[in-house]
């Protein structure tokens, strides 16, 4: 699906204006017309990476906020330029960090909050809010509105209508638009909040946008790890509805680990797990963290510890021992290794084994990987003797808007349980 | 099902579609179907965690009940579903309300529009609605009528009418109740409902047929020589002998189910996965559907009637003796009959669907038998060998079969069959969804996919109209043959099948 722009051409009004503007164009531009009954969407939209490549002259513009194609393709070309290593990730905050510090003038035009992922107008936001800072710390508040008709598919109809608000400017600017934003938040719908950037970032205007009450989007490989797991465990545990779009990517590897054990004649196998690891790109290591913490919350594993394990040069990796129901042990090593060609976000998978040693029968040996060639490192060593179930993970290719709107139309209202229980778990899994 | 352990890792991956806000309104609340299937599936979908907070069930029917009888009543149908959910129950039960209303009286529905308003500031619906007709056909046009003329109707997008079977009794009445029901609410607002279509075998139909390369290429003419769909009960009339006396098995379940099944296996792959791509291709088959003598029915249909079957041991009564059915009812328990599609996939190739109760086993496929090999090279164990056939098992011990020659084990090159089988049961070891789980979340995420249109139902009775009339007109024609209970149906039905020179399939 294409993205949309707004059909009509954004209005600049000072900030006191936006609330009477936007009654006005309800109660008569739109004759009275309530707009669609869903939700508001408020959006922080930093886009640091891609400011800096159009400042840089590496990237066209227009900056959309979007992560088009051209735009990784601009990402990777300048990791090996500015020296980082290959293994560095497009969203790696170090890369943006990086970009900084050369030196450019390049600009383009800002149509952040303007543009709107074809699968999120989809969903008829009745109010896409976009706070939009700018690489001028010290630029002052502009506010843009526009109404907004999605377009509606072929033969899908539909009037229902929002409206769009943007909020450009330096940080904080923003912060002090905070008291513009609360108003134009209607009580009587559910409210998301994407925070679409570093959890590093700006805590206190994420604390102040998003209060219990409404319904949060992050990305947890973005940021450090510790501040990350603590955020997530920190909302869960307020009762906040937290939606985290690194748990939401390992959606394929959950599924092709569960489909190893549909077949009831595997089922038993998982009361017998004596080890498990997990290899991933880079240096975060939360998503591994939560999928190994989802495997043990599921199969009703007790941590009883957990430590660094030292690299050799590729960075530390992560060791534990679980208990079984049984009171079997169960070890976990989570390492770092090194790739060519990252994906997109950082600590993205690379493989996964878990070694089953039922009694009575060989062990079963069950390896799923991100490529073939992520295979390799854990097929090594003693695999002969058992049977071995390995498959390829397929790699969703899919959008940070295309997984949102898929948040958007399951309507949640609440944590996902599956989530709530493994960030308790990856949080202690991570070492302090 | 066998008992086996739950895959742990299995929980909560299904990402499953969350039903908006919405109040769900059940006329007929008092009835069997409220309390086996509706509720049960509703009260699935809030353990499912898909049903949203702001949910609510409003159950309606002539009965005084207050909203605590209602809720008692509906726990006591739950029976041990509820038990050791007692916490989960309590969410869902502070959901349920009750208003006593009438769908023949104007002044008890304005009532109801009142109370769906209070509920929906109580519980904060938003005035999303889907109002389930569980009541006699009888009330089907005069209900939704009733519920436009309330104002109940008027939001397309946020108001929907589920309609049970039967849509009709036959062609004209269901063009006539159509005529009603799209006078009073939009065709998108209206869902009629087919529980088969809510079974996820028959849905499998679809994803077999249309995501994989290995079977569209050989599923038309050039390469299948007839299909077999079959619905067998062992079951006799049980308690509904008053409805099955003026239905009798075309009405009760060829018209319906196995139409849809039907179409299912010989439509045409559609655009893309919308419900309108694929209703209008179940339509176009379905308008090119004809009784394989159109003019002389009774010369490609046989007509049953279960006899007294069993043993001394267990005696099962005969149709005429049950209770509530007229002892000399000419009413059909079973049904076969031969069909063709005139189009270019499908031209010559003989469809042959059968239904029938007290049947040895109880049991729904679908059976596609491909064509001989041009040339047979090898002797085959059996004499000759064995067309290839792929069999869709809806139901019990759902799943696939593909059945192949291979070389039997031996120092010559004989032939012989196996079956290459795919079992739900086997491959994913967890109990499906009840169909109405699937259909009730579908009507109230308003997504008619699986419901059945008003071309598609209309071509449906088109379809049976030469059959129907014949009955109705000239019954002598097709008398309904007795065959004894437990047995496949009468020998009519062989010789259907043997004048092709084929037999039904004996699963």
């Amino acid at each position: 699906m294409s993205t949309q722009l707004t059909l009509q051409a954004p209005t600049a009004l000072p900030p006191s204006e936006v609330p009477n503007y936007l009654q006005t164009l309800w109660g008569e531009g739109l004759q009275g017309s309530d707009g669609a009954t869903t939700f508001t969407l408020v959006v922080y939209e930093a886009s640091w990476l891609q400011q800096h490549l159009i400042r840089t002259g590496r990237a066209d513009g227009p900056l959309t906020g979007l992560l088009e194609p051209e735009l990784i393709k601009a990402a990777k070309q300048a990791v090996p330029e500015l020296g980082l290593p290959l293994s560095t990730a497009v969203m790696d905050q170090r890369l943006a960090w990086e970009l900084g510090q050369q030196p450019g003038h390049h600009q383009a035009q800002d149509l952040r909050g303007q543009f709107v992922a074809a699968a999120i107008s989809a969903h008829k936001p009745r109010r896409l809010i976009t706070l939009a800072p700018t690489l001028d710390e010290g630029q002052t508040l502009e506010t843009l509105v526009a109404a907004y008709c999605p377009l509606p598919d072929e033969g899908a109809g539909g009037t229902a209508c929002g409206d769009v608000v943007v909020l450009r400017g330096g940080r904080g600017s923003l912060h002090q638009s905070l008291e513009l934003i609360h108003p134009l938040i209607r009580d009587d719908l559910p409210c998301w909040v994407w925070w679409n950037s570093s959890l590093d970032e700006a805590p206190e205007l994420l604390e102040a946008l998003a209060p219990p009450s409404r319904r949060l989007v992050v990305d947890s490989s973005l940021g450090h790890p510790r501040r990350c797991i603590d955020l997530l465990v920190r909302c869960i545990k307020a009762g906040q509805a937290v939606n985290d779009l690194n748990w939401l990517r390992l959606r394929t590897w959950r599924e092709s680990l569960a489909m190893v054990f549909d077949p009831p004649s595997r089922r038993t196998a998982l009361e017998q797990v004596v080890q498990l690891d997990i290899d991933v790109e880079g240096d975060h290591p939360l998503k591994g963290l939560l999928l190994a913490a989802w495997i043990a919350d599921r199969l009703g594993w007790h941590l009883v510890e957990s430590y660094d394990i030292p690299g050799n040069g590729d960075g530390d990796g992560i060791g534990a021992s679980f208990e079984r129901t049984d009171g079997a042990a169960v070890q976990l090593r989570l390492m770092p290794v090194p790739v060519g060609s990252p994906k997109i976000h950082p600590g993205a998978l690379v493989g996964l084994r878990l070694i089953c040693a039922p009694q009575g029968r060989p062990p079963l040996c069950v390896i799923l990987c991100s490529e073939s060639g992520g295979c390799m490192r854990l097929e090594a060593g003693g695999m002969a003797s058992m049977e071995l179930a390995e498959d390829v993970v397929p790699l969703p290719n899919e959008s940070e808007e295309v997984e949102l709107a898929r948040l958007l139309a399951g309507g949640h209202d609440s944590t996902n349980p599956l989530l709530a229980s493994a960030a308790s778990i990856a949080a202690r899994l991570l070492p302090a | 099902m066998s008992a086996v352990l739950t895959n742990p890792l299995r929980v909560g991956l299904r990402q499953e579609r969350i039903i908006p806000a919405q109040c769900i309104v059940i006329f007929g609340a008092s009835g069997d179907l409220t309390q086996r299937k509706l509720i049960p599936a509703l009260f699935e979908l809030y353990r499912q965690r898909r049903l949203p907070s702001e949910f609510a069930v409003l159950g309606c029917a002539r009965r005084p009940w207050s909203d605590e009888e209602f809720r008692s009543r509906m726990a006591d149908a739950l029976g041990e579903e509820i038990a050791g959910h007692g916490h989960i129950w309590e969410g869902f039960a502070a959901g349920l309300f009750y208003e006593p209303a009438d769908l023949s009286n104007p002044a008890s529905i304005l009532a109801l529009g009142q109370r769906l308003e209070q509920i929906d500031r109580q519980r904060a619906t938003r005035g999303n609605r889907t109002f389930y007709l569980s009541v006699s056909p009888a009330f089907y046009g005069s209900g939704t009528r009733a519920l436009a003329a309330a104002g109940l109707l008027d939001d397309p997008d946020r108001t929907r009418v589920v309609i049970e079977k039967p849509f009709g009794t036959d062609y004209p009445s269901a063009q006539a109740l159509n005529k009603v029901v799209q006078a009073s609410a939009k065709e998108k607002q209206i869902f009629r409902i087919d529980h088969y279509l809510g079974k996820e075998t028959v849905q499998n139909i679809l994803v077999l047929r249309f995501a994989n390369t290995i079977f569209e290429p050989i599923w038309n003419r050039n390469y299948i020589a007839n299909v077999q769909i079959t619905a067998a009960e062992t079951v006799g009339v049980e308690e509904r002998a008053g409805y099955y006396e003026s239905s009798g098995a075309l009405r009760d379940m060829v018209q319906n189910h196995l139409t849809q099944i039907l179409a299912l296996t010989a439509m045409e792959p559609p655009g893309r996965f919308d419900a309108e791509a694929i209703r209008n291709e179940k339509a176009k088959v379905l308008q090119a559907a004809r009784l394989a003598h159109q003019g002389e029915p009774w010369k490609c249909c046989v007509r049953g009637q279960y006899g007294a079957g069993g043993n001394a041991r267990s005696p099962i009564p005969g149709y005429r003796e049950e209770p509530g059915v007229n002892p000399n009812t000419t009413t059909e328990t079973y049904v076969a009959m031969k069909l063709f599609i005139d189009n270019w996939r499908w031209q010559g190739v003989p469809f042959y669907v059968r239904t029938g109760k007290r049947l040895p086993k109880r049991l729904s496929e679908v059976v596609l038998t491909f064509r001989e090999a041009p040339v047979h090279l090898f002797d085959a164990a059996g004499g000759a060998p064995t067309p290839n056939q792929l069999i869709l098992r809806i139901q019990p011990d759902e799943g696939a079969d593909i059945r192949f020659e291979v070389k039997a084990p031996g120092s010559g090159m004989r032939s012989r069959p196996v079956d290459m089988a795919f079992s739900y049961d086997e491959s994913f070891g967890e109990p499906s969804d009840e169909g109405y789980v699937r259909l009730l979340a579908d009507a109230m995420l308003g997504d008619p996919t699986l419901f059945t249109r008003s071309d598609e139902v209309e071509a449906a009775w088109r379809l049976y109209t030469p059959l129907l009339e014949l009955i109705e007109d000239a019954p002598w024609r097709l008398p309904v043959q007795p065959y004894e209970a437990r047995t496949w149906g009468p020998a009519a039905a062989d010789n259907l099948l043997a004048e092709d020179g084929l037999v039904w399939r004996r699963p």
